[in-house]
């Protein structure tokens, strides 16, 4: 049973992933080979069908789009009307240390809460794929936290990270260990929130790992035994390269993911301390609900969007390694 | 487009809460603050007033929880929801809700200036004015921000009195810091104060102490910065000693320490009074006190004074009878159920010499403090940036004080510096 | 040997991922002073958290919202991004490839950059403070086109030819030939989409203000941050729970499901 539903997900995610391939090569020819609309189909029955998307495509994405470009030449406070003032918002954009702090703090948060994601999710993924019994439910279970509401998460580690009554601490202190103060010093706090984002979104990727190891031939491992490799070459030298699309998967989708962090230092830290928690959205919702500056909210915002999308394009260049 | 979105920013639509003047009783909506207490006393008082006003029928709305009401207000402006008339409306905000038309000006109802003289010093009132030189709003509540103390632990302690300066408070610090269970670890502090850097937190300490120590002032004037250094600089240095020896703990309690016996001070307002009168374990002792000063500082002590105040919305359809109720919101009766049912002190002369109030002061002499300190409050400037300003400070109130790596004068200039960026950005 | 060493650290896993949900819900059990103990049983089990939850806020209505959000967006996402989805697979018209290419765009611009112009549109809408600023935008979803268009590329050509000689029309195609050929894809699409929006907080925070219409996140996250339970923890975390309950309940029963549409496109869509 378990085996039969791991092809499945090992299915699932190989056509996801054709799909996501094909369509990051434009999709040349979808509907390939099936000879479609051959027969008398009527041409615009397509644009009925699509027709519905398109509309609220063009009035909740077309729209905005246009107007948040207006907005990055406005001053605009929500109450009063809107006000041209050509580059100032970018002037002031690149004038505001804090939003470059902001950028630098995610970027903290990607530099430990990715390589602890993946190095915790292909141990688990590795323990999984040897096919011991009831892992089933250690699956389950460490995917539990990915499905429960991040704001669950945060005020569960709100409790457990308490510097001085939280959980953890009392467990340290009752094992003669030291306090830590996770949330509340500058040094720790970032890294106390790449913990607790690592504990939540971890079982998507073992699952993901777990899909692409399952996905190794054997074939190959054996090509390695009869080499004479042993355990680690065979990791390095066969999984780890067959993993690797999985692994720019895991990094592009942690990355995405990483720098939409706002829920978590919104609801632990305020930015604190000493804005070592304060993330990009974070920065980007105050300046816009806090402070009602929608213009410059807009102009942070696109800057940040041409951030994650510049990161994005360099991970995929230095992580997805050619191996054959 | 861009046109189009002019006029629906500007052209708020009419509320749809309401319903048109088609004869009935006018009907009014009215907003109050969500805390429990004052949902209650704003229950009391509609139902009072409609028992006896057959023709204006009011129905009170709690505003959101948790949210700030200031976002909440500003919404329903742009979204032109707003209700008839909100009495939690902090004075912070009101210049933005004045700039988008939202409100109207009170002083063209004929009885305002009878009405305000009888209530409120000319001095504390002209701090209402708004820009244009009109009054939008009606001084409704003022919470006096004072020092709570747990006397057990001062006993405890060895501390005699409530400290009075700077040097006094943290001579009990170092009395009553302590790791009282032996276990190594410090377990009672003096104090303590939300670290976040979250704006309104500083309203909890380092506006309140400013206040007191540059005898009342605030931080602009005529809409350009003026914050008294020394003052400022001097409250950053005394917050900066508080948490170097760790007289205040740099942590994030989860329920409330006072209660729980871990802090022996805090800088509150009355209303917690009513949640300690509700909540406090037995034998639980203490008492209010004045904030702490410099210690050269001589003369009357200033605080900050949370102000709520009456505002009437434009886009109401009975302003007459929107009015007469606010002024029923500040008479006698319902100022005497403020105190009774939500222990908040009206913006009102003569408080502690009014026959009304003398039972309510007699049966809670705790109160008194606050009733004294109220005439001697402060609120905050009518600035519209007033957010990012407050922001600007807890920025470095947190650097300064509670992590100690900017000097107090330095922190104090770079904060005034950040405010001036951000009045040329806001104009 | 090498299985008891896997079968430790899968156990240890287990601690880790398992407990601090056991805690919370022990803890929301709890008398207030107990909850940091370190003993994982209470000395007296209350159900006084919950009830304070439900005195001060009204969890039931934000359920109910929840519920309504919900269902109207995950049943709209599946009938418009099938009927995208099936034009873009199945049918060949001038500029579809044009159409697609711009569905996959949209994928690209995060909702970040959208969410002050849009939130400025539902204002002009009027549809702040109401269901339906919660629900129309999300009506569609990309995420949900691209896996359903996956899907239906799949299905042979031969079935749709002989469904249309016997005078079947498009619609009619769709939905009762595709759609029973295409339930994983429906049912990764509708879980996906259902997930994503039953814990969606930012959007609600800035379109509801009013209790009566705020989602279930977006209500106890206010009860959170607010101190709306007077600063004690017993009522947060019975709060979280409920919040939680839903989705783990609906986890537990189709968990297959759960796991492979999720894992199917990283978080969210």
């Amino acid at each position: 049973m378990p085996a039969e539903l791991a092809n499945t997900e090992t299915e699932q995610l190989e056509a996801y992933r054709a799909g996501v391939r094909a369509a990051a090569t434009r999709a040349p020819d979808a509907g390939r080979g099936a000879g479609a609309g051959r027969r008398g189909v009527k041409l615009n029955t397509g644009y009925v069908l699509v027709a519905p998307y398109l509309v609220h495509l063009l009035i909740f994405f077309g729209y905005p789009l246009l107007f948040s470009l207006v907005l990055l030449f406005h001053r605009w406070d929500v109450v009063t009307p809107m006000e041209f003032v050509g580059l100032k918002n970018f002037v002031r954009l690149f004038q505001d240390d804090l939003f470059f702090r902001a950028i630098l703090n995610t970027g903290l948060f990607l530099a430990i809460h990715i390589p602890l994601q993946i190095l915790v999710a292909l141990f688990f993924a590795e323990l999984l794929n040897m096919r011991l019994k009831g892992r089933g439910l250690f699956r389950t279970i460490y995917f539990l936290p990915v499905v429960v509401s991040g704001v669950v998460v945060t005020i569960l580690f709100q409790q457990l990270f308490s510097f001085d009554t939280g959980y953890i601490n009392n467990v340290l202190t009752a094992l003669g260990g030291e306090r830590v103060p996770w949330l509340v010093s500058p040094v720790w706090a970032m890294p106390s929130i790449a913990l607790m984002a690592t504990w939540k979104n971890v079982g998507l990727y073992v699952i993901l790992f777990l899909a692409g190891l399952q996905n190794i031939p054997e074939a190959m491992y054996e090509v390695a035994d009869l080499e004479g490799a042993n355990l680690w070459e065979k990791w390095w030298l066969v999984t780890l390269p067959m993993l690797n699309p999985m692994v720019v998967t895991v990094v592009v989708l942690s990355t995405i993911g990483g720098f939409s962090l706002f829920i978590e230092p919104y609801v632990l830290t305020g930015g604190g301390p000493l804005n070592s928690t304060l993330s990009g959205l974070l920065y980007i919702y105050n300046q816009a609900f806090s402070f009602n500056h929608m213009g410059y909210a807009a102009t942070l915002g696109l800057f940040f969007a041409l951030v994650i999308f510049v990161v994005v394009l360099l991970q995929r260049r230095f992580v997805e390694t050619d191996f054959y | 487009m861009l046109f189009a979105c002019l006029v629906f920013v500007v052209g708020c639509g009419r509320g749809e809460t309401q319903e048109g003047d088609t004869g009935g009783p006018a009907r009014l909506t009215y907003w109050s603050a969500p805390n429990p207490q004052e949902r209650a006393l704003a229950e009391e008082l509609v139902a009072r007033w409609n028992a006896v006003h057959p023709e204006v029928q009011v129905t009170v709305q709690a505003l959101p929880a948790g949210q700030s009401s200031e976002e909440v207000l500003l919404a329903a402006i742009v979204a032109g929801t707003t209700p008839d008339l909100c009495s939690n409306i902090w004075p912070g905000i009101l210049s933005d809700f004045v700039r988008s038309g939202g409100v109207l000006p009170l002083d063209a109802f004929p009885d305002f200036d009878s009405l305000m003289q009888a209530r409120v010093p000319a001095d504390l009132l002209e701090s209402f004015r708004a820009a244009d030189g009109h009054f939008y709003q009606i001084p409704w509540k003022t919470n006096p921000i004072m020092m709570l103390y747990n006397l057990g632990i001062f006993r405890d302690a060895g501390v005699a009195g409530p400290p009075r300066t700077y040097s006094e408070y943290l001579e009990a610090g170092e009395k009553i810091t302590a790791d009282v269970d032996g276990d190594g670890q410090r377990d009672r502090w003096m104090g303590y104060r939300d670290i976040r850097p979250i704006w309104w937190q500083r309203y909890f300490d380092y506006y309140p102490f400013y206040i007191a120590a540059s005898s009342g002032q605030t931080l602009f004037d005529d809409g350009a910065v003026a914050i008294d250094t020394a003052a400022s600089t001097i409250v950053l240095g005394f917050f900066r000693a508080v948490y170097a020896r760790h007289y205040f703990p740099i942590t994030t309690f989860q329920g409330n320490p006072m209660v729980a016996g871990k802090i022996a001070t805090e800088f509150t307002g009355p209303w917690s009074l009513a949640w300690l009168e509700e909540n406090a374990p037995p034998g639980f002792e203490y008492d209010y006190a004045p904030l702490p000063v410099p210690d050269d500082f001589t003369g009357p002590v200033y605080t900050y004074g949370d102000y709520k105040n009456i505002a009437i919305f434009s886009n109401t359809r009975h302003p007459e009878a929107a009015w007469a109720f606010a002024r029923y919101l500040v008479s006698e009766e319902a100022d005497l159920l403020l105190l009774e049912k939500a222990r908040q002190i009206p913006v009102r002369e003569g408080l502690l010499t009014d026959s009304t109030f003398a039972a309510f002061f007699a049966a809670n002499p705790k109160m008194r403090p606050f009733a004294e300190q109220a005439p001697r409050t402060r609120g905050v400037d009518g600035v519209s940036s007033l957010q990012e300003v407050l922001d600007a400070l807890a920025q470095q109130f947190e650097a300064a004080a509670v992590y100690g790596v900017t000097e107090p004068d330095k922190a104090t200039a770079r904060a005034i510096d950040r405010i001036r960026v951000i009045n040329e950005w806001s104009h | 040997m090498k299985k008891t060493v896997a079968y430790s650290a899968l156990v240890l896993g287990l601690v880790v991922f398992a407990y601090p949900f056991v805690w919370m819900v022990m803890a929301s059990l709890k008398p207030e002073l107990e909850i940091g103990d370190l003993a994982l049983l209470p000395s007296r089990w209350t159900v006084e958290n919950y009830t304070l939850v439900f005195e001060s806020i009204p969890l039931g209505r934000a359920f109910l919202n929840s519920v309504l959000v919900v269902a109207a967006v995950t049943a709209s996402v599946l009938v418009f991004g099938s009927m995208a989805g099936y034009a873009l697979a199945k049918l060949r018209w001038r500029g579809r490839e044009a159409v697609f290419n711009l569905i996959l765009f949209t994928m690209m611009v995060p909702f970040l950059v959208m969410l002050i112009p849009l939130y400025t549109l539902i204002v002009r809408f009027g549809w702040t403070d109401s269901l339906l600023g919660l629900i129309i935008p999300f009506m569609m979803s990309a995420t949900a086109v691209l896996i359903l268009r996956q899907s239906f590329l799949a299905i042979p050509q031969d079935i749709l030819d002989a469904a249309r000689i016997d005078g079947c029309g498009e619609g009619r195609i769709l939905f009762t030939i595709v759609w029973p050929l295409s339930i994983p894809a429906l049912v990764t699409a509708g879980i996906i989409t259902f997930v994503g929006n039953w814990n969606e907080v930012l959007w609600p925070l800035v379109v509801i203000r009013q209790e009566a219409w705020m989602t279930m996140p977006q209500m106890v996250t206010l009860f959170a941050v607010g101190g709306g339970a007077n600063a004690r923890l017993g009522p947060q975390l019975a709060a979280a729970l409920l919040l939680a309950l839903p989705v783990v309940v609906a986890y537990l029963f189709f968990q297959r499901h759960f796991i492979s549409s999720l894992a199917s496109t990283g978080l969210k869509g």
